[in-house]
């Protein structure tokens, strides 16, 4: 029993940190929140079992396939979503552009991929353990995103320039950074890391267009737990998001479950409208 | 602008039965226009898709027949989107925009629900197949009527072979979050405790959950004998069987015809799990003992074939209800008239109705005309063509 | 033409007048008549119609007024919807007449709207937004769970509603009569000082808190009234829908009111209203269009936001096409600044007592003494960086001061509440402009004295006579503000087709229709040509004669030494000297690190 909340917690709680990296990402290059990061996720579960189980591709080619769909539908909602409104940031346009984009791709993907769940293929063929390749892959997607994103940010140049966009965007326009370059990879890479959290989950998850909202709102939740920008906080508020949720699973059961983290998170977000790793409030005037 | 969205209905659903067929005669007549409300999109679609294949056919057979009286019978279509605020406005269209004269359909319970006062306000006959047993009342609503079984035969049907037939007496009841399914729970554990079995377990779980271990583990951990799963969910009940399988528990699962989809089938991880799953059926459209469909079925089977309608994705009794539905209201018609009280009083007096489904019959006082006895439980893993092989333990 | 010239006399979207009214007239008079040429199946669309618009109504409050990102309003359907339904089936408690069940939905909605609201008071916007999403899921799941209620998933059936509003038509017009009421009571709200403020807060909130607007007590006032409607609307849905499921209230039902009012245009009535009719209608014209109507909506909302954000209001706003004069001047007349602020009062002055800030090791304000008299104006100069703008947000209560106080009449001001400001009559302008572009300049002005109104919300909604008298009193003033500014000919333009001197100007108005005691200016000539400085410089002159102590923030040497009593000046937090222009211009030090430069 608690070897099932701890796997299954765990390895839910890690895509939900996934996609809180992904919102992380994208507000990091632009101080925008997407509501299309759900959308990212819930695509690389549908293009994983489109291209390996329906087309009958490999894995890794429907692997890297999926991906690029991931970053193709980033690049097309910085393209067509963020840049045009971010000269009004402070309209809040963008909560409405990237949420009708996220609108437009689900009910496009609920009309030509089904409103039902599909399967999504194993990946790895290896005999069923204890501890599955389906609790396994997202812990894996997850370290390597973490791993790999420090090593960006630490070793190359492109990932000092992301950071130097993520501290001060005018500042760093002023240092002669391309920051509409560095925005649309910013959003490339977060296409790809939502949509990697799709595909490592897909097993768990399933190929399915509901998983768009579902995955908005509780990858979201790490965000606001654990402040905007912060991919540490979002990996920990993210397991502890899983774990939690799939405790209350097992003590109250379904519907209360949902209640129970929404109660918590709103509460949380009342008394600490900055998260729990805290953070300042803006200089208004 | 009502003329222009009335030929896009007619075109749309008069395409089936259009070109090769040879015209009556008396084609001249008005056309019979038939009201139907299907969910053919939308989150509970596949009961709508699979109903929709077997009403054009039959409606298609009709008109090739001549119609009703050189009357072609034309279905106004209005798709539900299994949304009921739609169902609403489509039920509002077909009696007060064009003036039916009777109703088939909605066919999913949450959309019927809406409709079903609406159209006994505009005094139109309705036939719906939807399980919700409030959806007939004799009553309330004396001009709608239901060809289906309800979900009150539905459920005994599931515990009189729970308890009498596999003799398990520790039972799990669980479903999803939908009307549909907390509504059974309700109906079936009362019905379970006063058959003498033991409620182990009992709970509605979020149909996206995607961990239902700890539910499982807390039935086996009740000493739970037998599963019955209440959800038209394929994904939820797919998760069901693969949890089992996992656990390695061999437990039977019994309930919700579902069970047995294309769909959940799919979502399967091993076929194996596959075994041991008894999900609804009925019996005339089930393999008998002997492994064949009865006369009467594999007529059905071989005109669907030969009409080249898929059955792979969808089951046979969709199909069934879909083609006896417009055949039904077609002999009321035939027999009484088009007028409503006509149809009504026809219907009122129906009895055993030879449909592919089963045997439909009414009287003034119960307009839930399928019989109990051919409600049964069958064996998951003999799908074939749609149909199903009995569950062990029927008519052996 | 005739719309032209009507609306020429008109003060726009200041008043419920007939020009605004008209076009919602002819709707009201389409819907009176429409069971003539609407078939019954039409009128089932249009009773939905109707009801949705009574929700979309008050959610314009909330959404095109406040610019509260609400996308999850369906919960409030939802709860209104159960509440009647559940009164009238007496599955709980004896069955409620239904009337008397609507109410109560109307009630239950309101204390929702202000749960589900207040949250907007603490987040961000999309905080906000996704907690909204929230309730509509959490609403819908707690429908299902708490069967011996709602019935589970199952579900009640709705209010029938007895005659004469049981039959089809019946119930049309009853829907009707409360979508005419509720755009009635919200084209009432957005023409008061209620709906200016609201505006300001979503496009200047910063402006709003000094102009003494409380979002707190405004935004609740406003969720309790938009969470009553939907309750109400909830409950026509449910009677509506003849029985009600939790499969009823999708998302996408939701997302419909949102994008119908965003379509509409935000700050118009109108605009929402045939947003509303537009989304209602279009995917009952063909078949295809239903299953991809979400998609459409949002298609419609992201050509919307990237393309015209005004929505249908831009695209009627006729008047504001025509092109403004060119080359225009603006022409104060300080003269008219004494009926407008009264004559000297034997005010006391604002004093600042060793006030200390500083942000991190940067000691920002250091032991500063201020004191600025009645009827004078106190010049604040200085290198950038000295604290002079951090002064005056001490002064107006932004900043909270580490030592020291601000004090008038001897008494300290509270500190961080901004909004407290207006009630002692300080008013402030802001070095940015800080002003409602979609409002006209008039309206802009006359937010400077929404703390001068004496009726309350409810008698706004209503429309009755104290709101009234407000309305021509604040109009009145702002007028007599803009005529000594020189800009009364532009009251009814749009704020944001003015050029930037116009908008200081504006701002200044804005600021004395307060009739303040101290005026803070920062920065006022940035930007002005030497002629406008010049009229400025007169205009401020006025302003003290006519009793109004004036603090000018100001790196302009010239305006400072032309117009001021006192002077001021600062260098890295701390006073470098301090004295008539004359003493300063002197001033050996202030020459040698400021002026001299």
């Amino acid at each position: 029993m608690v070897e099932s909340i701890v796997s299954t917690g765990l390895a839910i709680g890690c895509i939900y940190a996934l996609i809180g990296i992904t919102y992380n990402v994208m507000y990091s290059a632009s101080r925008v929140f997407s509501f299309t990061a759900g959308t990212l996720g819930m695509l690389g579960g549908i293009l994983g079992a489109l291209f390996i189980a329906r087309m009958g591709m490999p894995v890794a080619a429907g692997f890297l396939l999926a991906l690029a769909g991931g970053a193709l539908f980033g690049l097309v909602t910085e393209i067509v979503a963020v840049r045009p409104v971010l000269k009004s940031l402070d309209q809040h346009l963008y909560v409405l552009s990237t949420l009708a984009l996220a609108l437009m791709v689900q009910q496009f993907t609920a009309i030509e991929w089904g409103t039902e769940a599909r399967p999504f293929p194993r990946l790895i063929d290896i005999p069923r353990g204890g501890f599955d390749q389906q609790f396994w892959l997202p812990m894996l997607a997850c370290a390597v995103v973490i791993v790999g994103l420090e090593l960006l940010h630490r070793r190359t140049l492109v990932g000092r320039a992301f950071l130097a966009i993520a501290e001060d965007t005018y500042a760093a326009r002023a240092l002669g950074l391309p920051e509409r370059r560095l925005r649309m990879a910013s959003f490339a890479l977060a296409g790809v890391i939502g949509a990697l959290a799709g595909f490592a989950g897909g097993q768990m998850l399933l190929a399915f267009f509901g998983n768009a909202p579902l995955l908005t709102f509780y990858g979201f939740v790490p965000v606001a737990l654990g402040g905007m920008g912060n991919n540490r906080g979002a990996v920990v508020a993210g397991l502890l998001l899983g774990l939690f949720q799939q405790t209350a699973n097992f003590l109250v059961g379904g519907i209360f479950a949902s209640v129970a983290v929404f109660t918590v998170f709103i509460l949380v977000l009342l008394v600490r409208p900055e998260g729990l790793a805290g953070g300042v409030t803006p200089r208004r005037v | 602008m009502t003329l222009t969205r009335r030929q896009a209905l007619v075109s749309a659903g008069a395409a089936a039965f259009a070109s090769g067929l040879a015209k009556p005669a008396i084609a001249a007549k008005d056309p019979i226009q038939v009201g139907y409300l299907p969910a053919l999109t939308g989150p509970s679609s596949s009961t709508g898709i699979g109903i929709n294949r077997g009403i054009q056919l039959a409606v298609q057979e009709l008109n090739a027949a001549g119609g009703i009286d050189g009357r072609q019978i034309e279905l106004i279509t209005r798709d539900t989107q299994s949304d009921p605020t739609k169902a609403v406005n489509g039920a509002a269209e077909l009696t007060r925009g064009q003036k039916v004269s009777v109703v088939f359909g909605p066919v999913n319970s949450g959309e019927s629900l809406a409709v079903v006062p609406l159209l006994a306000r505009t005094n139109t006959p309705q036939v719906h197949p939807c399980w919700v047993d409030t959806l007939t009342d004799p009553k309330k609503y004396p001009m709608c009527f239901r060809n289906a079984p309800t979900n009150q035969q539905i459920g005994a049907a599931a515990n009189r072979y729970v308890v009498n037939i596999l003799k398990k007496k520790k039972v799990a009841v669980i479903s999803d979050t939908t009307g549909y399914g907390t509504a059974s729970v309700n109906a079936y554990v009362p019905m379970l405790k006063g058959m003498g079995a033991d409620i182990v377990y009992q709970g509605n779980v979020d149909a996206a959950n995607p961990d239902l271990k700890p539910e499982l583990l807390r039935m086996q951990s009740a000493g739970t004998e037998a599963i019955m799963p209440w959800s038209v969910n394929a994904g939820f009940l797919s998760r069901i069987i693969n949890t089992r399988g996992q656990m390695g528990w061999d437990v039977p699962i019994v309930g919700q015809t579902t069970l047995g989809s294309g769909q959940t089938k799919d979502l399967l991880e091993k076929l194996d799990y596959w075994a041991k799953v008894y999900p609804n059926n009925f019996r005339p459209v089930c393999y008998q003992s002997d492994g064949q469909l009865t006369d009467r079925t594999r007529e059905f089977l071989d005109r669907l074939k030969s009409a080249k309608i898929d059955i792979g994705d969808t089951l046979l009794w969709w199909i069934a209800i879909g083609y006896d539905s417009p055949r039904m209201i077609a002999e009321a018609m035939k027999n009484a008239g088009t007028e409503p009280q006509q149809i009504v009083g026809y219907l009122n007096k129906l009895k055993g109705f030879a449909g592919v489904f089963g045997d439909i019959s009414f009287t003034p006082e119960q307009h839930d005309g399928y019989p109990d006895e051919q409600v049964v439980m069958v064996e998951a893993n003999s799908l074939k063509d749609g149909a199903f092989r009995l569950a062990p333990g029927y008519g052996a | 033409m005739s719309q032209l010239r009507l609306s020429r006399s008109e003060l726009p979207g200041t008043r419920f007048t007939f020009g605004v009214a008209l076009p919602l007239l002819a709707l009201l008079v389409v819907g009176l008549t429409f069971p003539l040429f609407g078939g019954g199946y039409w009128g089932v669309i249009a009773t939905r119609a109707c009801i949705y618009w009574v929700l979309v109504a008050g959610l314009n409050l909330v959404v095109g007024f406040a610019g509260q990102i609400a996308i999850g309003w369906v919960a409030l359907l939802t709860l209104g919807a159960y509440t009647a339904s559940v009164l009238t089936a007496g599955n709980v408690m004896p069955p409620l007449h239904p009337y008397l069940a609507l109410a109560i939905a109307g009630v239950v909605g309101a204390v929702f709207g202000l749960i589900i609201g207040l949250p907007a008071l603490r987040l961000r916007t999309f905080y906000f937004a996704i907690t909204t999403l929230g309730f509509a899921t959490i609403v819908t799941q707690v429908a299902l769970a708490w069967q011996s209620v709602t019935g589970g998933g199952v579900g009640v059936p709705g209010p029938i509603l007895p005659e004469p509003f049981y039959s089809q038509w019946g119930f049309y017009y009853f829907c009707l009569a409360l979508a005419a009421i509720c755009t009635w009571m919200t084209a009432n709200i957005a023409a008061s000082r209620f709906g200016r403020a609201l505006t300001a807060i979503r496009d200047a909130d910063v402006a709003a808190e000094a102009c003494g607007i409380s979002k707190p007590a405004l935004l609740a006032m406003v969720f309790l009234f938009s969470g009553a409607v939907a309750g109400v609307a909830g409950g026509l849905f449910a009677s509506l829908q003849s029985y009600i499921t939790p499969d009823a209230f999708t998302i996408d039902l939701s997302v419909l009111f949102f994008i119908a009012i965003l379509i509409g245009g935000q700050g118009s009535i109108l605009g929402p209203l045939l947003g509303t009719l537009l989304l209602t209608v279009l995917p009952e014209f063909s078949a295809p269009l239903v299953a991809w109507s979400t998609f459409l909506y949002a298609a419609l909302l992201l050509v919307i936001v990237l393309a015209i954000p005004g929505g249908i209001a831009e695209l009627l706003d006729f008047k504001n096409r025509r092109p403004l004069e060119s080359g225009r001047a603006i022409m104060p007349r300080p003269e008219l600044l004494s009926r407008l602020l009264g004559t000297a009062k034997g005010r006391s002055a604002l004093t600042l007592d060793g006030v200390s800030l500083s942000f991190g090791a940067l000691r920002a304000v250091d032991e500063l003494d201020l004191k600025i008299e009645p009827a004078q104006v106190h010049g604040l100069i200085g290198p950038n960086g000295s604290g002079k703008t951090t002064t005056l947000n001490i002064i107006s209560g932004y900043y909270a001061p580490q030592r020291g106080a601000v004090r008038m009449n001897g008494a300290a001001l509270p500190v961080l509440a901004p909004a407290q400001r207006a009630h002692v009559r300080i008013a402030r302008t802001f070095q940015t402009p800080r002003i409602v572009g979609s409002a006209s300049v008039l309206e802009n002005v006359m937010i400077g004295a929404t703390i001068d109104g004496m009726g309350t919300f409810v008698e706004s909604l209503l429309s009755l006579p104290r709101h009234r008298r407000d309305e021509t009193m604040l109009r009145e003033r702002a007028m007599q503000a803009l005529a000594a500014v020189g800009l009364e000919r532009l009251a009814e333009v749009r704020a944001d087709r003015l050029q930037h001197s116009e908008l200081r100007f504006t701002e200044i108005a804005r600021a004395l229709t307060l009739r303040p005691a101290f005026l803070l200016l920062d920065e006022p000539a940035a930007g002005l040509s030497a002629n406008e400085i010049a009229q400025l410089s007169a205009l401020l002159a006025a302003i003290a004669r006519a009793g109004t102590g004036v603090l000018l923030v100001e790196h302009h040497a010239e305006l400072i030494f032309d117009v001021c009593d006192r002077v001021t000046v600062l260098n890295l937090g701390r006073k470098l000297a301090a004295g008539t222009p004359a003493e300063i211009r002197s001033h050996r030090e202030v020459v040698d690190a400021y002026l001299g430069a």
